[in-house]
């Protein structure tokens, strides 16, 4: 099913975890070179500006390519028609596996461009097929046509992107398919989509080491999982979606004691789960999710005003980054805080320098003669540049 | 992971003596929780800080002005002594920094004090109506203490510092968002700020001071030069004087190129590339948009289309060339 070459894409991994090996020095330059002779790759896949110079380029002569179809198309009512974006998108499929097939392309930036442009192109297809007039469309048919081919492109292409599109179109369908057969769909879905996305997960963590080529895909599924799993129970998500429903405005949610439950229990549940099972997955997104959980519980409950309230949380996050840093000082249970690699510091340090040139710097304010309060200054941001 | 080691190893492409090392170093993997920790350590100092400025800025009233000035001295003069401090020595090649915190402290250090200054001068107009001045002495500063503490992060401000000093802002975000690109003024000092720049990193490179700062030079002088020679050309677009800006730009994309082939540096070599293209392309556009007949428009995508499968193909031979050299 895989486009790209597996001995190739298997060869790959092995030098990237020995490249590891070599900067630790754990192996020496001769072995890494007779190891790199022994099992070679032969895809074309070049830096990380020759990749980003290469996608633009793509994209420029795709969209113009489109340009000059629609030119030609226009003098008829072809343009009008589903078929047109799906000629387009046929031409664009065919063109990126002949880059994969014949040109050995693996991650170039032409690869990208194409797989994004045809995935694109066949969307929109789908969603002119099914749209029968303004706000009449045939949502589940749409979503569902839209998942079963991003997971095609996935499956083929084991791009990551895609397989964020396809996960999300999954729960689309599931959740436009319910509301459309089930009598009483809108008070159901979210438990719906909570019992279907639990499965989800559960079935992309079963099986996240069993297909070696698709690890960064089932990464990014488990994601979409979490992420859906969470949104299902969400009590703002789930009050805006009934309002909408109802046509009503703050409606208040029935069961609303378990979905407030659900919208604080669970980012907590993910972290301790994660640093249960260790599993940087399970703890990344459970520390977002405690983000979105304080946003939504402000949302609703103003308990202190919102200097104080920044002040107090972020004293609390360093006390329990200063905690953790005590604790772990020797490395306990496992953990550590030490740096994992440390081979691409450099690289880092200049996009970190960008990122604070981008974030500190503004035009010069002109200067303004009232008040004793000045106005709009932005010296909140005495951090530095984010770490990803 | 332990059955490609174990295969390797019969086949004899491993030593011995390398294989125990691996077995050794996979035994126990650790779980590492740095970019977690980091990460909750940054967002809470900007909370903290973002928290407690709001709060003076609430309540200025009572606070009053001198109060929240030395206390921005203050943590600005803690932070510059407890770097001095802990620094290592000065040397003219890259000096690492001492510990983890170094960095952000300094630039919080740096941060202060850009704010202390223009704090006094938007409060009790200290530099009077001489912005120049008001401007000039942050960027002295944080041009010194870049390189006396070796900070890429703090050159990148100074840079931006020097454009403000200006009359204009640097980053290309900004730089696209609320410039002005209309004036022949400001074009010209756009041009002049970028000669500079460039001319920074090639000195940077020639006396050996600070090498590694040249890409920061070098990555603002290049966007600013070609931006600035692009929007010369299309001010003066319907008089001939748009002629020698454009050859302005193929020769100084000339130079980078060169350069950028003896540093092996594609970042700048797919600069120069894309930004004589825009240049190209425009020529091509305007030779055929004096009939704006359908054909001349099929032909202009044509053109793109073509010429974009061309620079795919000379983007993926100079990173073969670029990689041989």
């Amino acid at each position: 099913m895989i486009s790209y070459n597996r001995t190739w894409l298997a060869n790959l991994r092995l030098q990237a975890v020995l490249k590891v090996d070599l900067s630790k020095g754990r192996i020496s330059d001769d072995e890494y070179k007779a190891i790199d002779a022994k099992y070679p790759v032969g895809f074309y896949t070049p830096g990380v500006f020759a990749r980003i110079g290469l996608f633009i380029v793509t994209c420029i002569v795709v969209s113009f390519a489109f340009g000059l179809a629609a030119m030609v198309a226009g003098s008829g009512n072809i343009i009008d028609s589903p078929g047109f974006p799906i000629v387009l998108g046929i031409i664009v499929y065919s063109a990126l596996e002949v880059m994969v097939y014949a040109n050995k392309h693996y991650r170039s930036g032409v690869d990208d461009a194409l797989l994004y442009a045809s995935a694109g192109t066949f969307s929109g297809a789908v969603a002119m097929m099914f749209h029968y007039g303004y706000g009449q469309n045939n949502d589940a048919a749409i979503w569902g046509i839209i998942f079963l081919l991003a997971l095609f492109l996935a499956v083929r292409f084991t791009d990551m992107l895609i397989t964020a599109l396809s996960g999300v179109s999954f729960f689309l369908f599931i959740c436009f398919t319910w509301t459309r057969i089930i009598p009483s769909g809108a008070a159901t879905v979210p438990f719906a989509l909570m019992l279907v996305s639990a499965g989800a997960y559960w079935f992309t963590y079963a099986n996240r080491s069993r297909y070696s080529n698709y690890e960064n895909c089932f990464i990014v599924a488990q994601i979409v999982c979490l992420l859906v799993l969470y949104a299902a129970g969400n009590y703002y998500i789930i009050q805006t979606l009934g309002d909408e429903l109802r046509g009503q405005i703050n409606t208040p949610v029935p069961f609303g004691g378990f979905f407030w439950a659900w919208t604080i229990g669970l980012p907590f549940a993910y972290v301790g789960f994660g640093i249960k099972r260790k599993d940087t997955i399970l703890l990344r997104t459970g520390l977002i999710l405690i983000i979105a959980a304080a946003l939504t519980f402000r949302n609703y409950y103003h308990i202190l005003p919102l200097d104080v309230a920044l002040a107090v949380l972020g004293a609390i996050l360093l006390g329990i980054a200063w905690g953790v840093m005590k604790y772990l000082k020797t490395p306990k249970h496992g953990f550590t805080y030490a740096e994992p690699k440390d081979e691409h510091a450099m690289d880092r340090l200049k996009v970190e320098s960008l990122l604070i040139a981008e974030s500190f710097s503004t035009a010069p304010a002109a200067p303004t003669t009232t008040g004793t309060k000045f106005g709009g200054g932005d010296f909140g941001g005495g951090g530095s540049s984010s770490d990803f | 992971m332990r059955n490609f080691y174990d295969t390797l190893h019969n086949e004899g492409l491993i030593s011995d003596e390398s294989f125990e090392k691996l077995i050794a170093d996979r035994e126990k993997p650790l779980f590492s929780v740095h970019w977690e920790l980091k990460t909750i350590l940054y967002l809470g100092v900007l909370l903290l800080t973002g928290g407690l400025s709001l709060l003076i800025y609430e309540n200025i009233d009572t606070i009053g002005h001198q109060f929240v000035l030395m206390l921005i001295a203050a943590i600005c003069l803690g932070c510059f002594a407890y770097c001095f401090k802990i620094r290592l020595p000065f040397s003219t090649e890259k000096v690492k920094s001492s510990n983890t915190a170094f960095d952000y402290v300094l630039l919080l250090a740096c941060t202060g004090f850009v704010i202390f200054v223009g704090y006094l001068q938007f409060e009790y107009k200290v530099f009077g109506l001489n912005y120049g001045l008001a401007t000039l002495v942050p960027m002295l500063v944080l041009f010194f203490t870049a390189y006396f503490f070796d900070h890429l992060g703090i050159l990148n401000l100074a840079i931006a510092n020097l454009a403000a000093w200006m009359g204009v802002s640097v980053t290309p975000k900004q730089l696209l968002l609320n410039s002005d690109f209309d004036s022949e003024t400001i074009i010209y000092t756009y041009l002049l700020l970028g000669v500079l720049l460039i001319i920074g990193a090639l000195a940077t490179q020639h006396y050996k001071y600070k090498k590694h700062f040249k890409f920061g030079y070098q990555h603002y002088g290049v966007h600013v030069t070609f931006i600035a020679l692009l929007a010369g050309y299309f001010h003066y677009y319907s008089s001939l004087l748009c002629a020698p800006w454009m050859l302005l730009l193929f020769l100084f994309a000339f130079l980078i190129y060169r350069d950028a082939f003896k540093n092996k540096s594609f970042y700048f070599l797919l600069l120069v590339i894309l930004y004589s293209y825009i240049g190209f392309s425009s020529i091509i556009v305007r030779l055929f948009s004096h009939n704006a007949d359908s054909a001349a428009i099929s032909f202009i995508l044509m053109y793109f289309i073509g010429s974009g499968i061309g620079l795919i193909f000379l983007l993926i031979n100079l990173n073969k060339k670029l990689k041989t050299v």
